[in-house]
């Protein structure tokens, strides 16, 4: 019985030391925003002398990191309503509705998993700038939304397969609609599943950086993830503004991490589980 | 009833929007693509097909695309072995305590939905010349190495300091993708193997690591495929420097792109790329991947 409790006094040691690999940065970095940018070289470890405020207002002002915030905030909720959608119809014709292609929809949109954005995005730029689409926050919700559908139809296709038939046979017989089906009973129904989906997009299309520098050159029109790496130039780097930039853009996802940490997990371990 | 799911209109209504996205934001692009690759075609000029060369051209001469490729298969090898190999210790670890369970399996996946552009920049200041993990070493009189700018040797530092930083970042994923799995393993299993006097390693070599290969597939190739889409991390540690040391396919391809405006050049690279992610996801389905076992 010793034995094992000297095994398990092991992997905690192992798992604390661990979890300060993982922590110790982010706490470091938090401290770094609010010290003096000479503090860095003197006192690099110690807590700030004097809290710095002024690097926030500075990194949200003068980086346009408060528009940024706002550009990014508006395509991810965008984003996340359109894939939702878009998504839950298309997951209900092929989980719920008879057709002969149906299985085949879902192979063509699952190759959208394995597909790298990146094979896609010289195409894409030219006929987007051929379209008024270049600088344009549409021209980021359209692709962004369409790489977030594979994993939102993969998701919802599973909750509506699971839903019993006899809900939409009771339905059909006091003379509802196949519209009004997928309205009123198969989207309340599946909350939990577009709860997770819209998790999964929204951390994902916060954090993206590829299409976001490609299709936007315009500071007013930068996500946060771009406008970040304007705080690192050749030869002076502000690394205290940069450290306060760095932390605003993170902060959203750390709250949305904290509230909905079990979810986040279930809809990875959902997606990925026949994937 | 019937008549009702077999609706035509309705289907099409329903599948329409996401079809139409998906034809053309990534059907037709794709084909473009594959198109713009036998093409010699920049910023200025109308495409004009010119056949094979640019593939010749990128895997025959291009030096560069020998770094990128070189860096890209040692990436994808190492976050592979690493991470199924610490991934799954973790999981085990995990499972086998009750007490601080949930914390530590939330810190460990925190950095998985935090930005990587943002990481990349805090790493890069950790490992830059005179500032973060240097400064702690000249405390005890130790000179670092230049972390992100030693580029001799096959690999690389630099490079094996990025892959560090992307375990750091994505291991919990494949933490998080074992212990789902481990979970669901039957109780009854270990009591029967505890019984037969199995001890808990040994059960864990004989009971949940066969259980959880179907897992270990998914996981592997989510792996590769991600390790080789890999850009926001190098983008913002290195931008592919010094002197293109640090250079992986995706780098490559937005240099060329959308630096040089080489359109066609760039276009063979993301073909290269697919036909990798392609060849990457077919291996592991067809060795790794097994049905998963009735429980």
């Amino acid at each position: 019985m010793k034995k094992i409790s000297a095994a398990k006094i092991a992997i905690y040691i192992f798992l604390i030391i661990l979890a300060f690999i993982y922590l110790a940065p982010l706490v470091w970095m938090l401290f770094v925003s609010l010290k003096d940018n000479s503090e860095i070289f003197t006192s690099p470890f110690a807590l700030p002398q004097q809290i710095q405020w002024e690097n926030y207002t500075f990194a949200w002002t003068a980086g346009y990191l408060g528009k940024a915030t706002l550009n990014s905030a508006i395509v991810c909720v965008v984003t996340l309503a359109l894939s939702m959608v878009i998504g839950s119809m298309a997951a209900f014709a092929i989980a719920r509705l008879r057709w002969k292609f149906a299985k085949l929809m879902m192979t063509y949109f699952m190759i959208g998993m394995m597909v790298p954005v990146h094979c896609v995005l010289i195409p894409l730029f030219k006929t987007f700038s051929g379209v008024g689409l270049y600088n344009n926050l549409l021209g980021l919700i359209i692709p962004y939304t369409t790489f977030s559908l594979p994993i939102t139809i993969f998701i919802m296709t599973g909750f509506f397969e699971n839903m019993p038939k006899e809900l939409f046979e009771a339905a059909c017989i006091d003379g509802c609609s196949i519209y009004k089906c997928f309205t009123s009973i198969a989207v309340p129904l599946s909350k939990t599943g577009l709860f997770v989906t819209g998790l999964m997009s929204f951390v994902a299309n916060w954090n993206e950086l590829l299409l976001a520098m490609v299709f936007i050159s315009d500071d007013m029109k930068k996500t946060l993830p771009v406008s970040l790496s304007k705080f690192v130039g050749p030869y002076n780097t502000n690394y205290v503004q940069m450290f306060a930039a760095i932390i605003i853009a993170i902060v959203p996802t750390i709250v949305v991490y904290c509230c909905f940490s079990n979810q986040i997990v279930d809809g990875l371990t959902a997606g990925a589980v026949k994937g | 009833m019937d008549k009702l799911l077999r609706n035509k209109k309705a289907i099409v209504i329903f599948v329409a929007p996401a079809f139409l996205l998906f034809t053309f934001v990534l059907f037709i692009p794709i084909c473009q693509s594959i198109y713009y690759s036998l093409c010699s075609y920049d910023a200025l000029t109308k495409p004009e097909f010119i056949g094979l060369e640019n593939y010749k051209q990128l895997l025959l001469n291009d030096k560069t695309m020998r770094i990128a490729l070189k860096n890209s298969m040692f990436f994808m090898i190492f976050s592979c072995v690493s991470q199924l190999v610490i991934g799954l210790i973790l999981a085990a670890f995990l499972t086998n305590i009750e007490k601080g369970r949930n914390f530590f399996k939330n810190v460990y996946y925190l950095p998985c939905v935090l930005s990587s552009a943002a990481l990349g920049l805090l790493w890069m200041f950790i490992f830059s010349p005179k500032l973060g993990i240097n400064q702690i070493l000249a405390e005890w009189g130790i000179e670092g190495p230049l972390w992100l700018m030693d580029v001799s040797g096959f690999i690389n530092l630099p490079m094996k300091v990025i892959a560090f930083v992307a375990l750091w970042q994505y291991v919990g994923q494949s933490m998080m993708l074992y212990m789902a799995q481990i979970s669901g393993i039957d109780k009854s299993l270990y009591e029967a193997s505890y019984i037969d006097g199995a001890t808990k390693p040994k059960a864990f070599l004989y009971v949940t690591l066969p259980l959880i290969r179907p897992m270990v597939g998914t996981a592997m190739s989510l792996n590769c495929i991600g390790s080789l889409k890999f850009f926001d991390l190098i983008f913002n540690m290195t931008e592919a420097g010094p002197n293109h040391q640090t250079e992986v396919l995706a780098t490559h391809l937005y240099t060329q792109g959308f630096k040089y405006f080489k359109y066609g050049y760039a276009s063979a690279i993301g073909v290269v790329l697919l036909i990798l992610c392609l060849i990457a996801t077919f291996i592991i389905n067809k060795f790794v991947k097994v049905d998963p076992y009735e429980m």
